[in-house]
C-alpha cells in the first residue's frame, strides 16, 4: 500500500546539463496558451565570466518559484494568488484585479501582467498536467534532463534522491520566501 | 492514364473540409494566439482540463520537420486544433523530447503569413506583387513552361534544387524523368568536406560516435548545444554527466565550448595543423594501435613521412594552440582509446582546408582503431540505410547528353554526383556557360538565402525565364518567383516514409491543411503528368504512395497511422555482418594514404597549407547556428523569432574598442563584395580576429511579416569560395572589416 501524505510539489534544476536550448520556453507557450509577448518561464544566461580564452558560462533556468511563503499571496488585496496544500501557488483570474501587487513583490520577476485579460499570470506547476498525472510541460520536453518535478514529501521521489545526493541552493534565500525550486550546481 | 489525385477525405469527427476551414480561422483567430482558457484558477477547473488531457485530446503520432533531424512526435490536437507538439518516446530521434523548433511547429502551423494558395507573378520580380491562381492554372503554366524550355533548349536548361527532405526522392524522379542533370543541394554548402573526407578513408560518411561508452571525445567546429541534433545533443550532455572529457575546437566560445573539459579558440583553417599535430604525437610515441593499423589500414608509411616535421610545436603558431596542450590532447585521447573518438563534425572551420582536416580527423580515429569499438565510432546505419521499402517499376530515365553546370565531374573530378557544387551551378548559370539555363524550379529551399554571395544569385535569376517556388512560406526565393506553389505543412500532409535504421516512420497528416494547398507527392505528381511523365507517377495519392512502400515491410499502413512507426526485427545474419571489419574503399582497408586523391592530383595525404590571414585590422567572417533556428527558414515564427529577432555580430572587446564600438551599437560590416549592418555584441567569448554572426536574418521578403528585414544576411557578404577538392563552399575565407555605422 502506497502511504497516504499531503504531497508537496517542487522543481529541481541541474545547472549542468542545461543548454540554453529554451525548448521548455516553446513548449509552455505551447501546452499554457501564453501570449507571445510573455513568458512564464525562462533561462538566465550567466557569461560569458572572465577573461579570453580563460571563459566560464551556464545557463539558469527558472520560473514562478512556488514559494513556502509567498509574498505574492500577501500582498494580494483580493486573495486572487493563493497557495494549495499541495504547494503550488496560483492565481484565481475571477478574484484577480489587476492591481500588480504581486509582481512587485514577487522577488524572481516571474509574474506578468496579461493586458488583454487584464489580470496577471504565471506559471501554474502544469497543475491540470500534474493533476492528470503527468509531469509539466517543461519537464516533459527538457531534452537533456536538466529540469525535474516531484513532491519532496516522497523520499523515494526523483527529486528527493537528488536532493539527498547533491549539494544545492534556492535563489534569493535572504527574501526568506522558500522557494520550491532547488538549483544543483 | 487518368489519374485526378482524390479528392481528400472529410477530417475525421464528422467534420467536412469547409466546416472545418470555417471553424479554424474562427478558433485560430480568436483562439490559440490569443488563448482561449488561459491558466487554470482553480481545482475544478483544473481537473476539468486534466479530462480534457485524457479524454477530449487525440494523439497523432508524425514525423517533425522544424529541422532534418526528423523526431518523432505526437501531435494533440483538440477540436480541430494541434494544441501541443511532444516528442515520441518510440523514436530513437527524440526520444519522448522536443527541442525549442520542434516545439514551436504548431506555429509554423498557424503562421499567418503561410502561403494559401498558388500564386502568379504580376509585377516586376523582386517586386512582390502576386495574384491568387487556381492550382490548374499555375501547374498549367509551370508545365507549359518547362515544356518549352525543354523543346527549345533541351530538358538541361532546367535547374532543380532541394534541401533534404522526405519527398526529395520524388523531386529527383520527376528531375530525371523530365531529363536535366542540373540539381542543386545544399550538400556542397554544409558537409562535402566531412562526407568525402571519411569516404575516401573508410568508405563511408555514414558514421557517428558511440556516445554511451565513450571516455573522450573532439569536436572541431561542431556545436550541438546550439546546432542541435536532439538525440545526439541528449548524448552529449549524458556522455559528460558521465565523466567523459570533451574537447572543443572553436574560435568562439560556444555553449558547447562551456561544458568542455578544453575549450581552444582555434585560427581558423588553423585546425588542420592541430589534427596533424595529434596524429604526429601518436604516431612519434608509438600510442597507435599496431594491430589495428597492421590489419586494417593501408597507406601508413606515407602518412609517417608527411607527418614526420608536423610537430606540437610546428602546429602551435598555425592553429594557436599551444605545444604542450596538442601533446596532452594527444595523450588523452590515446589514454581513451579506443573508447574515444574525433566527432566527423559537419564543415569542421569551413576553409580551403576543410577537407584534408577531415582526412586528418578520419585518420586520427583509424591509428587508435576505434572503429566498431565501445565508446569509438560506429557506422551509423543511418537513415536509408537498414530497412528497404516498396517502390513502382518504372522505365528507365532518359539518357542525358549534357554536362553538369556545377562542374562535376569534369571541374571536381572527385565529388559524387549527389553531392553537386552548387555554388558553381550558380555562377554556370550566371555565366551561362558552358550553356545558358533557362528555368529553375525550387523546392523546400531558399537559395536566394543559403547560397553565399547573394547578388550573384539574384543577377542569375535574371538570366531564367522561368523561377518556379514551392514552399509553405514566402521566404526570398518564393518573392522573387513567378511562379508559387504553396505546399502543406508536416502536419498537413503525408510524406514518404523515413527510414531509421530497421525501424519505419510515419509522417501523416495531423489535421487536413488549412488552405488550398498540397503534399508534394502531390504536386510532383500534378506536375509530372502534364509534363508527359505518366509511368513516373503511377501512384494515385499520397496514401497509395505509402502502401507501395509498406510492400516490403509488414505492417499496414492503417496500423502504422495508429502506431506511428513499425520496427523489424533485426536478423542475426545481419548483425554478424555488422561485426565485420569491410571498408568500401580501392583496397578495401582504411586509407590512411588514398591512391584515388593521389591519382587526381590531390594529395594522398594531409598536407599543410598555409592559407591567407586577415589583412592588418581585418576579421575571419564567421557564422555558426543558434538552437532556435533552422537555417533560414524558422524566423518567421513567432514562438522562435521571440527569443532571437534578429541577428548581431559578436566581437571582441579589444577589438571593439580600438573602432569606438560599444555593445549594442550598430556597425558596418564589411568584406570584397558588400556591407551589411548589424549590432554589435560584445563579448569576450570570441577570437580577437574573428567576428561571428548567426545565418538565416536578413529576409527581403515583404511577405514575412514577423522577420521581414529583421538583423542583416551573412550571404550578402560572404565571397564564393570553394574547396578544389570537395566543392565545399569555404565561408570562413571572407574576411571584412567593421566600423561603427555613422549616425
Amino acid at each position: 500500500m502506497k502511504e497516504q501524505h499531503q504531497k508537496r510539489y517542487v522543481f529541481v534544476i541541474e545547472i549542468s546539463k542545461c543548454i540554453d536550448c529554451k525548448a521548455c520556453m516553446v513548449g509552455c507557450m505551447a501546452e499554457n496558451q501564453v501570449p507571445v509577448e510573455h513568458s512564464r518561464n525562462w533561462v538566465h544566461q550567466k557569461g560569458p565570466n572572465g577573461v579570453f580564452p580563460d571563459l566560464g558560462m551556464s545557463f539558469e533556468p527558472g520560473n514562478c518559484m512556488h514559494c513556502e511563503n509567498p509574498p505574492c499571496e500577501r500582498v494580494c488585496p483580493t486573495r486572487a494568488t493563493y497557495k494549495r496544500d499541495d504547494g503550488i501557488v496560483l492565481v484565481n483570474k475571477d478574484r484577480c484585479i489587476g492591481c500588480k501587487y504581486c509582481m512587485m513583490a514577487c522577488p524572481y520577476n516571474a509574474r506578468y501582467f496579461d493586458e488583454k485579460k487584464g489580470v496577471v499570470d504565471k506559471c501554474t506547476f502544469c497543475v491540470h498536467r500534474v493533476t492528470a498525472g503527468l509531469d509539466t510541460s517543461c519537464v516533459h520536453t527538457c531534452m537533456t534532463g536538466a529540469r525535474h518535478f516531484g513532491d519532496i514529501k516522497d523520499s523515494n521521489s526523483e527529486v528527493s534522491r537528488l536532493l539527498a545526493t547533491h549539494e544545492h541552493h534556492v535563489k534569493l534565500a535572504a527574501a526568506g520566501s522558500g522557494p520550491a525550486m532547488y538549483y544543483i550546481y | 492514364m487518368t489519374t485526378k489525385l482524390r479528392k481528400r477525405s472529410p477530417g475525421k469527427g464528422g467534420m467536412t473540409r469547409r466546416r472545418f476551414m470555417e471553424g479554424s480561422a474562427a478558433s485560430v483567430a480568436a483562439g490559440i494566439l490569443a488563448s482561449r482558457l488561459g491558466g487554470f484558477e482553480n481545482l475544478a477547473l483544473a481537473k476539468q482540463r486534466a479530462d480534457e488531457v485524457s479524454s477530449y485530446l487525440r494523439e497523432i503520432p508524425t514525423v517533425c520537420e522544424m529541422c532534418v533531424w526528423r523526431c518523432g512526435l505526437r501531435a494533440k490536437v483538440r477540436d480541430g486544433v494541434v494544441v501541443k507538439l511532444e516528442g515520441n518516446p518510440d523514436h530513437p530521434h527524440s526520444r519522448g523530447k522536443l527541442c525549442p523548433k520542434g516545439n514551436a511547429g504548431i506555429m509554423a502551423l498557424y503562421d499567418p503569413d503561410r502561403l494559401k494558395t498558388p500564386m502568379m507573378r504580376v509585377g516586376e520580380r523582386g517586386e512582390g506583387t502576386f495574384r491568387k491562381a487556381s492550382w490548374d492554372e499555375a501547374l498549367d503554366y509551370v508545365a507549359e513552361g518547362m515544356k518549352k524550355i525543354k523543346e527549345k533548349y533541351g530538358p538541361q536548361a532546367m535547374v532543380m534544387s532541394s534541401t533534404h527532405n522526405l519527398a526529395q526522392l520524388q523531386f529527383e524522379n520527376l528531375m530525371q524523368a523530365y531529363g536535366t542533370p542540373n540539381y542543386g543541394t545544399q550538400r556542397s554548402l554544409c558537409f562535402n568536406a566531412m562526407v568525402m573526407g571519411f569516404t575516401m578513408t573508410y568508405g563511408t560518411s555514414d558514421v557517428g560516435g558511440d556516445y554511451a561508452n565513450t571516455r573522450y571525445i573532439i569536436y572541431n567546429g561542431r556545436n550541438l548545444l546550439d546546432g542541435i541534433a536532439n538525440s545526439e545533443t541528449q548524448d552529449l550532455i549524458a556522455a559528460i554527466q558521465r565523466g567523459a572529457r570533451v574537447v572543443v575546437l572553436d574560435p568562439r566560445f560556444t555553449k558547447t565550448a562551456s561544458k568542455a573539459y578544453r575549450w581552444f579558440p582555434v585560427r581558423p583553417g588553423g585546425d588542420l595543423a592541430f589534427f596533424m599535430a595529434l596524429n604526429h604525437v601518436i604516431l612519434r610515441e608509438g600510442w597507435y594501435d599496431v594491430d589495428f593499423v597492421e590489419k586494417h589500414t593501408s597507406g601508413f608509411d606515407i602518412l609517417v613521412e608527411e607527418l614526420e616535421k608536423c610537430t606540437p610545436r610546428w602546429a602551435e603558431e598555425k592553429c594557436d594552440i599551444p605545444a604542450e596542450q596538442i601533446f596532452e590532447v594527444a595523450r588523452e585521447f590515446a589514454e581513451a582509446a579506443p573508447r574515444a573518438f574525433a566527432h566527423p563534425n559537419w564543415r569542421a572551420s569551413n576553409t580551403l582546408n576543410s577537407f584534408q582536416t577531415e582526412r586528418a580527423i578520419a585518420i586520427l580515429n583509424a591509428l587508435v582503431g576505434n572503429w566498431k569499438q565501445p565508446g569509438g565510432l560506429l557506422p551509423s546505419g543511418g537513415e536509408g540505410g537498414g530497412l528497404q521499402l516498396g517502390c513502382y517499376a518504372q522505365p528507365p530515365y532518359p539518357r542525358t547528353a549534357a554536362m553538369r553546370l556545377d562542374g562535376v565531374p569534369l571541374k571536381y573530378p572527385l565529388v559524387p554526383l549527389k553531392l553537386g557544387v552548387f555554388q558553381e551551378l550558380r555562377d554556370a548559370v550566371l555565366r551561362g556557360k558552358p550553356y545558358p539555363a533557362k528555368g529553375w524550379l525550387i523546392f523546400r529551399q531558399n537559395p536566394l538565402m543559403s547560397l553565399s554571395d547573394r547578388a550573384r544569385t539574384l543577377e542569375a535569376f535574371r538570366k531564367l525565364d522561368l523561377i518556379v517556388t514551392i514552399d509553405i512560406l514566402p521566404n526570398d526565393t518564393a518573392y522573387y518567383s513567378d511562379v508559387i506553389l504553396p505546399e502543406s505543412t508536416y502536419l498537413e500532409r503525408y510524406d514518404p516514409l523515413s527510414v531509421v535504421g530497421n525501424k519505419v516512420f510515419l509522417r501523416q497528416p495531423v489535421v487536413p491543411p488549412l488552405y488550398d494547398t498540397k503534399s508534394a507527392l502531390e504536386i510532383f505528381k500534378l506536375l509530372g503528368e502534364r509534363l508527359g511523365l505518366y509511368d513516373f507517377f503511377q501512384y494515385r495519392d499520397e496514401e497509395d504512395y505509402i502502401k507501395t512502400q509498406l510492400k516490403t515491410v509488414r505492417i499496414s499502413l492503417d496500423r502504422l497511422k495508429q502506431n506511428g512507426y513499425y520496427e523489424e526485427a533485426v536478423h542475426e545474419a545481419a548483425a554478424d555482418r555488422e561485426a565485420e571489419m569491410v571498408f568500401q574503399t580501392p583496397g578495401g582497408k582504411i586509407e590512411l594514404a588514398s591512391k584515388t586523391l593521389e591519382q587526381v592530383g590531390f594529395d594522398a595525404v594531409p598536407k599543410w597549407r598555409e592559407l591567407p590571414r586577415p589583412d592588418k585590422g581585418k576579421f575571419y567572417l564567421l557564422t555558426g547556428k543558434v538552437a532556435q533556428m533552422t537555417q533560414s527558414s524558422t524566423q518567421n515564427n513567432q514562438w522562435l523569432s521571440k527569443h532571437i529577432p534578429e541577428n548581431t555580430i559578436w566581437i571582441h572587446p579589444r577589438a571593439a574598442a580600438v573602432r569606438g564600438i560599444k555593445d549594442g551599437d550598430m556597425v558596418f560590416v564589411e568584406s570584397r563584395i558588400g556591407r551589411i549592418q548589424l549590432k554589435a555584441k560584445v563579448t569576450e567569448g570570441i577570437r580577437p580576429d574573428c567576428v561571428w554572426t548567426t545565418f538565416g536574418y536578413g529576409h527581403r521578403s515583404k511577405g514575412l511579416r514577423t522577420t521581414y528585414a529583421r538583423g542583416a544576411l551573412s550571404s550578402d557578404i560572404h565571397q564564393s569560395l570553394t574547396d578544389p577538392v570537395s566543392g565545399s563552399q569555404a565561408l570562413s575565407q571572407t574576411t571584412v572589416s567593421v566600423y561603427k555605422a555613422s549616425v
